[in-house]
Parts: C-alpha cells; sequence; structure tokens
C-alpha cells in the first residue's frame, strides 16, 4: 500500500477568482496549494474572507477568474485538468466528478425539500446505482436521525438538518468531503458535538476532508491541518484581497 | 446515464406532487385561458357547421329548375347526367299530363296526386327504401301516404281519363307502394314514378299506344320532347357554376344560390372573427403558461442547483422542469376539457328546444381535443425548456447561496 501521505489529490497554481459589486472588489488568489489524500484541512477565517469562495472553487462548482494550472487527481493515477474543464464549458465532465469524488455540506440547507431523509442521504448513492446495503441506516444511526428517517427536512430542526446534509455528503463514499461551515447555523455546543462527529466519521472513512470554520479552537483540538491566509484591505476600502498559501 | 434519467423524473414527479397547491394553481391557470377559448371554438365550429350541414343535407338547396317550359330531348339530358357536378337529373314532361287519381282500399277518398319523375338515387328519396321502377311501383309523398292510410308494401289503384276520337275513355292502373319519402322532402301531396310510368301517363293522355299497358291509340311516340327536368347539383358548392352554365347557353334557371352565398359570406365573417379572437387567445394563453412555468423554473433554482451539485448533467437538469411542464400541460388541458364539456352541454341543453333533433351549438370532433393538447404540450414544453436552459447555465455556486 502507498503512503497516503504521498498522494496528491488537488494542485492549484495561480488560481485566482474576482468578484466585483458596486464598485467594490473582492479576490481570492491562491498562488500555490497542495493538498494530500487523507489530509484533514481546515479553512478559518472571519466571515467575508473567502472562505466559500475557495471551496466552492475546490468543488468544481464555482469557475476560477484566472488560472495557470488546477489539477485533480481523483484515483492516484489519472489527473484532471479543471482548468481545461472549465474553459472549454465541459459542465457535465465536472458535474460527473462531483458526483463520484465529492461530498459538499453547505452552510445551510441544500437539502431537497420534496424528499424526506433517507431519500436525502441516499441521493448520490441513487444517482451512482449503489445497492441498498444499509450504509444510510447506519449512518443515520450514526448521526443520530434513525427516528427521522422518513420526516421532511421540513420538519426537522437545523442542527438536524445539518446532519442529514452530512449523511449525504458521506453516503456514496467520496474521496473528498468538502464543508462549508457546517455548524454556522446551530448553538456552539451543538457545533461542537456535530464537528467531533462528522471530523470522527470522516477519520474512520479514510476520507479527505476540507473544512471552513470560525472556532479554530475547537477544531485544533480534532487536528485538523490550517490552511494559512491573509486578508488586507486597500486604504480606500474599496479592494479586499485574501490570498490562501498551503 | 438512463439511470439518472428516470431518477431525475422521479425527482421533478415527487416536487410537482410535493407542491401540489402550487401545481393546482398553475393546472387552474392554465385551464382558466384553454377552457372557454375550446368554448369559443366549439361555439363557432358547431354553429357554423350546423348551418352548412343543414345547406348541405337539404337537397332543396341544391336543386336546380327550369323558368318555364322548353325543349329537351333525352341526348340532351344524357349529357348533363355525365357531368360531375350533376348529382341526379330526370326529365319532366307537360305538368298537365303528370297527374293521377288514386284511391286505396282503406280511405274511400280519391287523391288526385302530383306525379314526380324520379329514379334510383333521388336526393328527395331515402337512400336506403326502394326507389320507384317499372310501371307500377311507386313512392308516396308522406301527407299522400297520410290521407291515404297506406304504408310500405300497400296496393293502390290509379285512374287515368282522357277523351279520345270524341269518346271519354278510363284506364285503371295498379300500384304498389315501394317507400314513402321523408316528410321534409315533398310538403304537398305528391307520386313519385319512373320515368317510364310518367311517359306512359303522357302518351296515354295524348292519345297514343301504350302498348306494354295494352293501351290503344295512335301510333307509338318515338321522337320524345320534354319540357323540363329535374336537377340537383353534386353540392351546393356546384350550384352556383351550374347556374352560370345554363344561363350561357340561354336556359333560365331558378336556385338557391344566392341564399348559398350568404351563409358562406356568414361562414367566412364568422371565422375571421372567431381566427382574431383565437390568435389573440393563444398568445396570451400561450404567455400566460410560458410566463408561469418560466416564473416556476426560476423559483426553483435553489433546488435544480443542489441537483447540479451532486452531478446531475445539463440534459438531466432541463427534464425536470420539461416533466413538470408536461403535467401542467396535461392536467390543464384536462381540466379545461371538462370545462368544456360542461359549458358545451348547458349550452346545448338550453337551446336545444330551438334546434332540430341532431343539431348541436356548441360541439368539437376529437381531433379538436387532440389539436388543443399538442399546442397545451407545445407551448408547456418550449417554455420549461428554454427556462430549463438557463437555469441549467447557472454557475451552481451562485444558485445554492441564493437567499
Ligand atoms: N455573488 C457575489 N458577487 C459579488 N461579490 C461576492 C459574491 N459572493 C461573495 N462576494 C464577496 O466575496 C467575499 C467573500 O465571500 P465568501 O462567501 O467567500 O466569504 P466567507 O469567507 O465564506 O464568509 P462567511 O464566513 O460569512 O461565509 C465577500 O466579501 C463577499 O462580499
Ligand atoms: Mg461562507
Amino acid at each position: 500500500m502507498p503512503d497516503p501521505s504521498s498522494e496528491i489529490i488537488y494542485q492549484l497554481k495561480n488560481v485566482a477568482r474576482v468578484r466585483q459589486s458596486n464598485g467594490y472588489a473582492f479576490s481570492l488568489r491562491v498562488p500555490s496549494l497542495r493538498i494530500q489524500r487523507g489530509e484533514k484541512i481546515a479553512l478559518i477565517g472571519e466571515s467575508g474572507c473567502g472562505k466559500s469562495t475557495l471551496l466552492d472553487m475546490l468543488a468544481f462548482i464555482l469557475r476560477p477568474t484566472d488560472m495557470d494550472g488546477f489539477s485533480f487527481h481523483a484515483d492516484g493515477a489519472n489527473a484532471v485538468d479543471i482548468g481545461a474543464a472549465w474553459k472549454k464549458r465541459r459542465r457535465n465532465q465536472l458535474a460527473g466528478l462531483r458526483k463520484k469524488h465529492l461530498g459538499y455540506v453547505m452552510q445551510t440547507g441544500g437539502l431537497l425539500p420534496f424528499l424526506n431523509v433517507h431519500d436525502n442521504i441516499n441521493l448520490s448513492r441513487r444517482m451512482l446505482g449503489m445497492k441498498d446495503d444499509g450504509t444510510v441506516q447506519t449512518l443515520a444511526r450514526e448521526l443520530g436521525l434513525s427516528r427521522h428517517l422518513h420526516k421532511l427536512p421540513s420538519a426537522l430542526s437545523t442542527g438536524e438538518r445539518q446532519r442529514v446534509a452530512i449523511g449525504r455528503a458521506l453516503a456514496h463514499r467520496p474521496a473528498i468531503v468538502i464543508a462549508d461551515e457546517p455548524t454556522a447555523s446551530v448553538d456552539p455546543f451543538a457545533a461542537e458535538k456535530i464537528m467531533s462527529l462528522f471530523i470522527g466519521m470522516v477519520e474512520e472513512m479514510n476520507i479527505t476532508v476540507i473544512v471552513a470554520s470560525h472556532a479554530w479552537r475547537h477544531i485544533k483540538q480534532l487536528g485538523l491541518r490550517r490552511l494559512a491566509h491573509h486578508t488586507r484591505k486597500s486604504p480606500d476600502g474599496r479592494m479586499t484581497e485574501t490570498v490562501v498559501s498551503g | 446515464m438512463l439511470r439518472q434519467k428516470r431518477q431525475i423524473l422521479s425527482l421533478a414527479s415527487r416536487d410537482y406532487f410535493h407542491e401540489w397547491q402550487i401545481s393546482i394553481c398553475f393546472v387552474l391557470a392554465l385551464a382558466a385561458v384553454l377552457g372557454p377559448m375550446m368554448v369559443l371554438f366549439g361555439l363557432k365550429f358547431g354553429i357554423v357547421g350546423s348551418m352548412i350541414e343543414e345547406l348541405v343535407e337539404d337537397p332543396l338547396k341544391r336543386e336546380i329548375r327550369p323558368v318555364g317550359s322548353g325543349h329537351y330531348d333525352r341526348v340532351w339530358m344524357d349529357k348533363l347526367r355525365k357531368r360531375d357536378d350533376v348529382a341526379f337529373i330526370v326529365p319532366r314532361v307537360r305538368s298537365i299530363a303528370s297527374s293521377l287519381s288514386v284511391q286505396s282500399e282503406a280511405s274511400s277518398r280519391i287523391l288526385h296526386l302530383e306525379v314526380i319523375p324520379s329514379a334510383s338515387g333521388d336526393p328527395l328519396l331515402d337512400a336506403s327504401l326502394a326507389a320507384p321502377v317499372g310501371m307500377d311501383r311507386v313512392v308516396l309523398s308522406a301527407s299522400a301516404a297520410r290521407k291515404l292510410m297506406v304504408s310500405a308494401g300497400d296496393e293502390l289503384q290509379g285512374s287515368l281519363v282522357r277523351t279520345w276520337r270524341g269518346r271519354k275513355e278510363r284506364v285503371v292502373l295498379p300500384l304498389k307502394v315501394v317507400a314513402i319519402a321523408p316528410a321534409t322532402a315533398f310538403k304537398r301531396d305528391g307520386l313519385f314514378a319512373s320515368v317510364m310510368l310518367v311517359e306512359a301517363l303522357e302518351d296515354y293522355r295524348d292519345g297514343h299506344a301504350v302498348p306494354s299497358m295494352g293501351w290503344q291509340g295512335t301510333a307509338v311516340t318515338t321522337e320524345r320532347s320534354y319540357t323540363g327536368f329535374r336537377l340537383y347539383a353534386r353540392s351546393i358548392y356546384d350550384v352556383a357554376a351550374l347556374e352560370d352554365s345554363f344561363i350561357r347557353s340561354g336556359i333560365e334557371v331558378r336556385t338557391q344560390a344566392a341564399d348559398i352565398e350568404t351563409v358562406r359570406r356568414m361562414d367566412n365573417t364568422l371565422s375571421a372573427i372567431y381566427w382574431a379572437i383565437a390568435l389573440i387567445g393563444l398568445g396570451g394563453f400561450s404567455l400566460s403558461l410560458g410566463a408561469s412555468l418560466w416564473a416556476n423554473v426560476d423559483r426553483k433554482r435553489k433546488e435544480l442547483s443542489v441537483l447540479r451539485l451532486v452531478g446531475f448533467r445539463t440534459g438531466e437538469i432541463v427534464l425536470f422542469p420539461l416533466l413538470q411542464g408536461v403535467y401542467t400541460a396535461v392536467f390543464g388541458w384536462g381540466l379545461a376539457c371538462g370545462i368544456y364539456l360542461a359549458a358545451a352541454w348547458s349550452i346545448n341543453a338550453m337551446l336545444a328546444p330551438q334546434l332540430e333533433r341532431a343539431q348541436k351549438v356548441c360541439r368539437l370532433l376529437p381531433e379538436h381535443y387532440l389539436i388543443a393538447l399538442g399546442i397545451t404540450l407545445g407551448a408547456a414544453l418550449l417554455a420549461a425548456l428554454l427556462a430549463g436552459m438557463r437555469a441549467a447555465r447557472v454557475e451552481p455556486s451562485e444558485g445554492l447561496r441564493e437567499l
């Protein structure tokens, strides 16, 4: 078995996203970033510093405005050139990568309101044609959702919905799970519990995880690598730039 | 990828029925526009349709009759008979010669009947009943049959009188009623007879011999000339042209061409009015359906982005609003048909007393329902397709972070 720490999953070189509105500009630059298989990455920073922007690019749902190199190594051997896929508008290729290799836990919501908890968790598994082998039930038990399997999301508390979202991101055993402040909308006590549960589960499944959060103290205890970043504002306050490296 | 297509279709159905209240609103909105349009079309089709039908079905409207009496020979008649726009023609003889006194066993009355030359295919007679043939098989008009108290199959006795070489003579003619003409065909007391019989009656009155009946007289007629004819055009649309051709050859005729023209002009006017309303209605209908489906897709941007996030392809995402559009179109059309049927039933029931038996003021043919479905589906699919493509183009991250 090869040393997992030597296997690179993401390799980014000079990737940037610029966002503009009403004369204010925000730019996120990543001069260089490598993420290896099995790593647990934390992205910590104040609100508005660009965490969601980076995660969305890593999940292939936001197009970088500039990129020198952006490759994704889904299963070790073959690298996929994400930059080229964006430039050639191969949306379906990116969709295929997300379906197979990614799980995404959104900051809020992201569940389908017309599917019950079981079917929401099972969504990606069904897409991939995976057999009903009790994974959904097991996940639900671990997440404390067994009682709620046949409820619609509208009948759940915010924390329960967040746990359903975690279940859906993990159910098809993706190589990578990206979580954008999965506990932002629940109280600090519940947040710690959910985060510990989440990190424990990805560790057990040996899934690479990238999680954004604003609470570092707790994340540190869970043994995540923190991505360094630096935010600066122009003197007139019209330009904000965040530079991420790691 | 078939699995994912099936999955997205099932998701679209789940969503549609999960949001049943909103779905019902869309269906109602569609039916509220389509239903009245169908009623409108049903009225136009029913009113003009039954007017035209009445014209087409009424043989009197197709009749072309010469004014006054002329001299027509058999060759000329045969030539007319061969024309495509002529449905039926038989010669007429002098009107004083074409009457007969008739008596039946059931009634003691002696009735003077007008004798009408006829043959099989006579538009005035019911095509499914027997036609007059030979020297004894005749058809009675409804009023004559009632007065003589006879029905099909009964025997009659005709009697024929002439003054010949200064003496009054009378022959008896046994007749058999093979059918009764429809009451609408001929209102007076009449007897439809074969041309052969009509000619024999004329010959007897003129003092000629009729060997086939054993009637004595002067030499048998060879060169026969007719004073008129009974002619029916193939359809009401041929009447005007036939009239023209008679006038050109110097024969004055009387037709119902003016009546026919009035109805046709009315049909054209009604059709123009209808199409104006229909086009405006159709435009409004397509716009309202398109707008509601478009708005629906916009409302669903977030859900569609979630589907995009978990990896559905563009072509599959588009199926989602497309299927929901189909549901709205089909249910809305079904409801509109219901509205139409209820409205048509009440309109027809309300006006029934003023109408003839099978006439309907408001009616549609099965193909009209299908055309309505086709237009609805077309508009729905187009709107859903355009909106769906737009939704699929949005960067998933934008849609996901929508408030
Ligand atoms: N659609 C957009 N158009 C223009 N600017 C945007 C858009 N979305 C985000 N921004 C800007 O980009 C910056 C980074 O946003 P981002 O959502 O990445 O922040 P974040 O770190 O995730 O914040 P939070 O912790 O509050 O979620 C913000 O300053 C925001 O104003
Ligand atoms: Mg964020």
